[in-house]
């Protein structure tokens, strides 16, 4: 991991585990620990869900087009719920025209690249699409560079799924 | 005549009208010499001296021109032997063989000893594609030659491509390197097509099955499976089941969390040592396991916790987790000691 080599102390693995646990720690001390209700225990467990990926993404320090493009979308999420329904409903509109016009323009390129490419390349792009939609931020790459990011973002989610899975396991004892 | 010539050549290499006089110079010695077959001339050719082989190598230029040299080839139009006419546009072929290679790699020496191992195979396939071309129009033959030479280089050299692997990689080697020469030396493989763009497409290629190896090594399973199709398909199901892992934990946080304390000091301590009794081979850098062996058990963290001489030199490398100290003393209202918690989330960072 890049990290690792500046210091190593400070690898991917603890910086998420301290972003979590202290969002984890504001998220229990905002809510009392009492719910039993489904309801409660949805909204906390979008609210975890989102603090591991910010948490997640905000190690990796926005290095790494996925990590920006998580943190943006978390961003400008926290910033729709923030505002009233009018002003939501045209940042929703302004974000998903800008979503378009990047899909256009990798459509546009994939099509330039169907042409005049061999045939196992049209799967490719078949299923980089796939892959475009998983990878966040990966609509706006060409293909090497999303196979980069795959990985780099494989990487990161399983140090993910690892650490929540430790707490996880410590909470159930 | 030829040596005069062959002087001034080496002397200077890049004047062209000087290079073109050569080249003529070298097509009369050429016809005098008595050649009737293919291995004939390639024995005549190699009886050149190595000066002569070298000028031959290092006049590409002279190839490309294609004004000066026809004049006085027409000359001997009469005087054309088959195979002088094969000779030319052997020769022709290795100087643009080695055009790429001359412009890049400026040893005379290797040139003529890398002529005669490549230049065998070469002759024969080149003799063998090159009379059915001259033979047709005799009279004509010095023109289509010159022309036929710059403009049908590339069909030459994919034929001399396939000729035998050594070609093979150098053309690997000198295609990359003809993206950065002026002249269009594409070394393009059987068919395959020339044109830049399909270069370029094919260094993107080749850029993207070296990722996709390394996305193979990275999800388990895949180094089995081969076509490219179907380890895209493992790693998007792969990306997706990851995904889904982490829903899950964090719903399994969200309804475990309320049975808990939360309690950052037993958490700290059971992060540590389950962290570290576990392996993460790809994650843990080996820096970290001197402190961990030191640190055997969860017993010895705590005992360690209170020595202060054991801290000094964590603290010292510590610079950045101290900005976190202080939000999470913020936090954490209810926990017993300030200072433990310090320490613990030091120990933890270190242990991590």
């Amino acid at each position: 991991m890049n990290s690792s080599h500046l210091n190593p102390s400070s690898s991917l693995k603890s910086r998420f585990t301290t972003r979590f646990l202290r969002a984890l720690t504001r998220i229990n001390a905002r809510k009392p620990i009492s719910p039993s209700s489904p309801r409660e225990i949805f909204q906390r467990y979008r609210r975890i869900k989102v603090a591991a990926d910010k948490s997640m993404a905000s190690s990796v320090r926005s290095r790494r087009t996925w990590s920006r493009a998580t943190l943006w979308k978390l961003r400008s999420r926290s910033c729709l719920q923030l505002a009233s329904l009018g002003r939501r409903r045209s940042v929703k509109t302004s974000t998903i025209t800008s979503r378009q016009a990047i899909m256009k323009k990798t459509s546009h390129e994939i099509e330039n690249k169907t042409t005049t490419e061999e045939d196992h390349q049209d799967r490719f792009v078949g299923q980089a699409d796939k892959l475009r939609e998983l990878v966040p931020g990966g609509e706006a790459m060409d293909l090497c560079n999303l196979l980069d990011e795959t990985a780099h973002y494989i990487k990161c989610l399983t140090t993910q799924v690892q650490l929540m899975r430790k707490i996880v396991d410590f909470y159930s004892l | 005549m030829a040596t005069r010539s062959n002087g001034t050549a080496s002397d200077r290499g890049e004047v062209e009208v000087l290079e073109s006089l050569q080249f003529t110079d070298e097509i009369q010695h050429l016809m005098s010499a008595p050649t009737t077959d293919n291995a004939g001339f390639f024995t005549a050719l190699l009886e050149l001296p190595a000066p002569q082989a070298v000028q031959l190598l290092h006049s590409p230029e002279s190839a490309k021109l294609i004004a000066a040299p026809v004049p006085n080839v027409e000359d001997f139009k009469g005087s054309f032997h088959f195979p002088s006419n094969s000779g030319l546009i052997e020769r022709a072929a290795r100087f643009s063989v080695f055009a790429g290679e001359g412009n890049n790699n400026t040893k005379k020496s290797n040139s003529p000893e890398t002529t005669s191992n490549i230049s065998s195979a070469n002759l024969e396939k080149a003799v063998k594609s090159e009379p059915a071309e001259s033979e047709s129009s005799q009279p004509l033959v010095s023109d289509p030659t010159v022309e036929k030479r710059s403009i049908k280089r590339k069909d030459r050299e994919k034929k001399v491509k396939e000729s035998k692997k050594k070609s093979k990689t150098a053309a690997n080697e000198s295609s990359e390197d003809a993206e950065k020469l002026p002249y269009v030396h594409v070394r393009a493989r059987r068919g395959q097509a020339t044109d830049s763009h399909s270069l370029a497409e094919r260094a993107r290629r080749e850029k993207i099955n070296a990722r996709m190896k390394l996305l193979q090594e990275l999800v388990p399973g895949c180094n089995k499976i081969s076509g490219t199709a179907l380890v895209l398909d493992e790693i998007i199901n792969h990306v997706q089941s990851l995904q889904h892992q982490v829903e899950f934990l964090s719903m399994r946080l969200a309804a475990v969390n309320p049975r808990i304390d939360f309690n950052l000091d037993s958490i700290f301590t059971a992060e540590s040592g389950s962290i570290i009794d576990c392996n993460f081979p790809s994650m843990v850098m080996p820096m970290m396991w001197p402190e961990v062996q030191v640190n055997g058990n969860r017993q010895q963290y705590q005992q360690q916790w209170h020595f202060d001489a054991l801290q000094q030199p964590v603290w010292g490398r510590e610079e950045v987790c101290n900005n976190y100290i202080t939000p999470e003393n913020s936090l954490l209202s209810y926990d017993s000691s300030t200072n433990s918690v310090t320490l613990h989330s030091n120990q933890l960072k270190m242990e991590l």
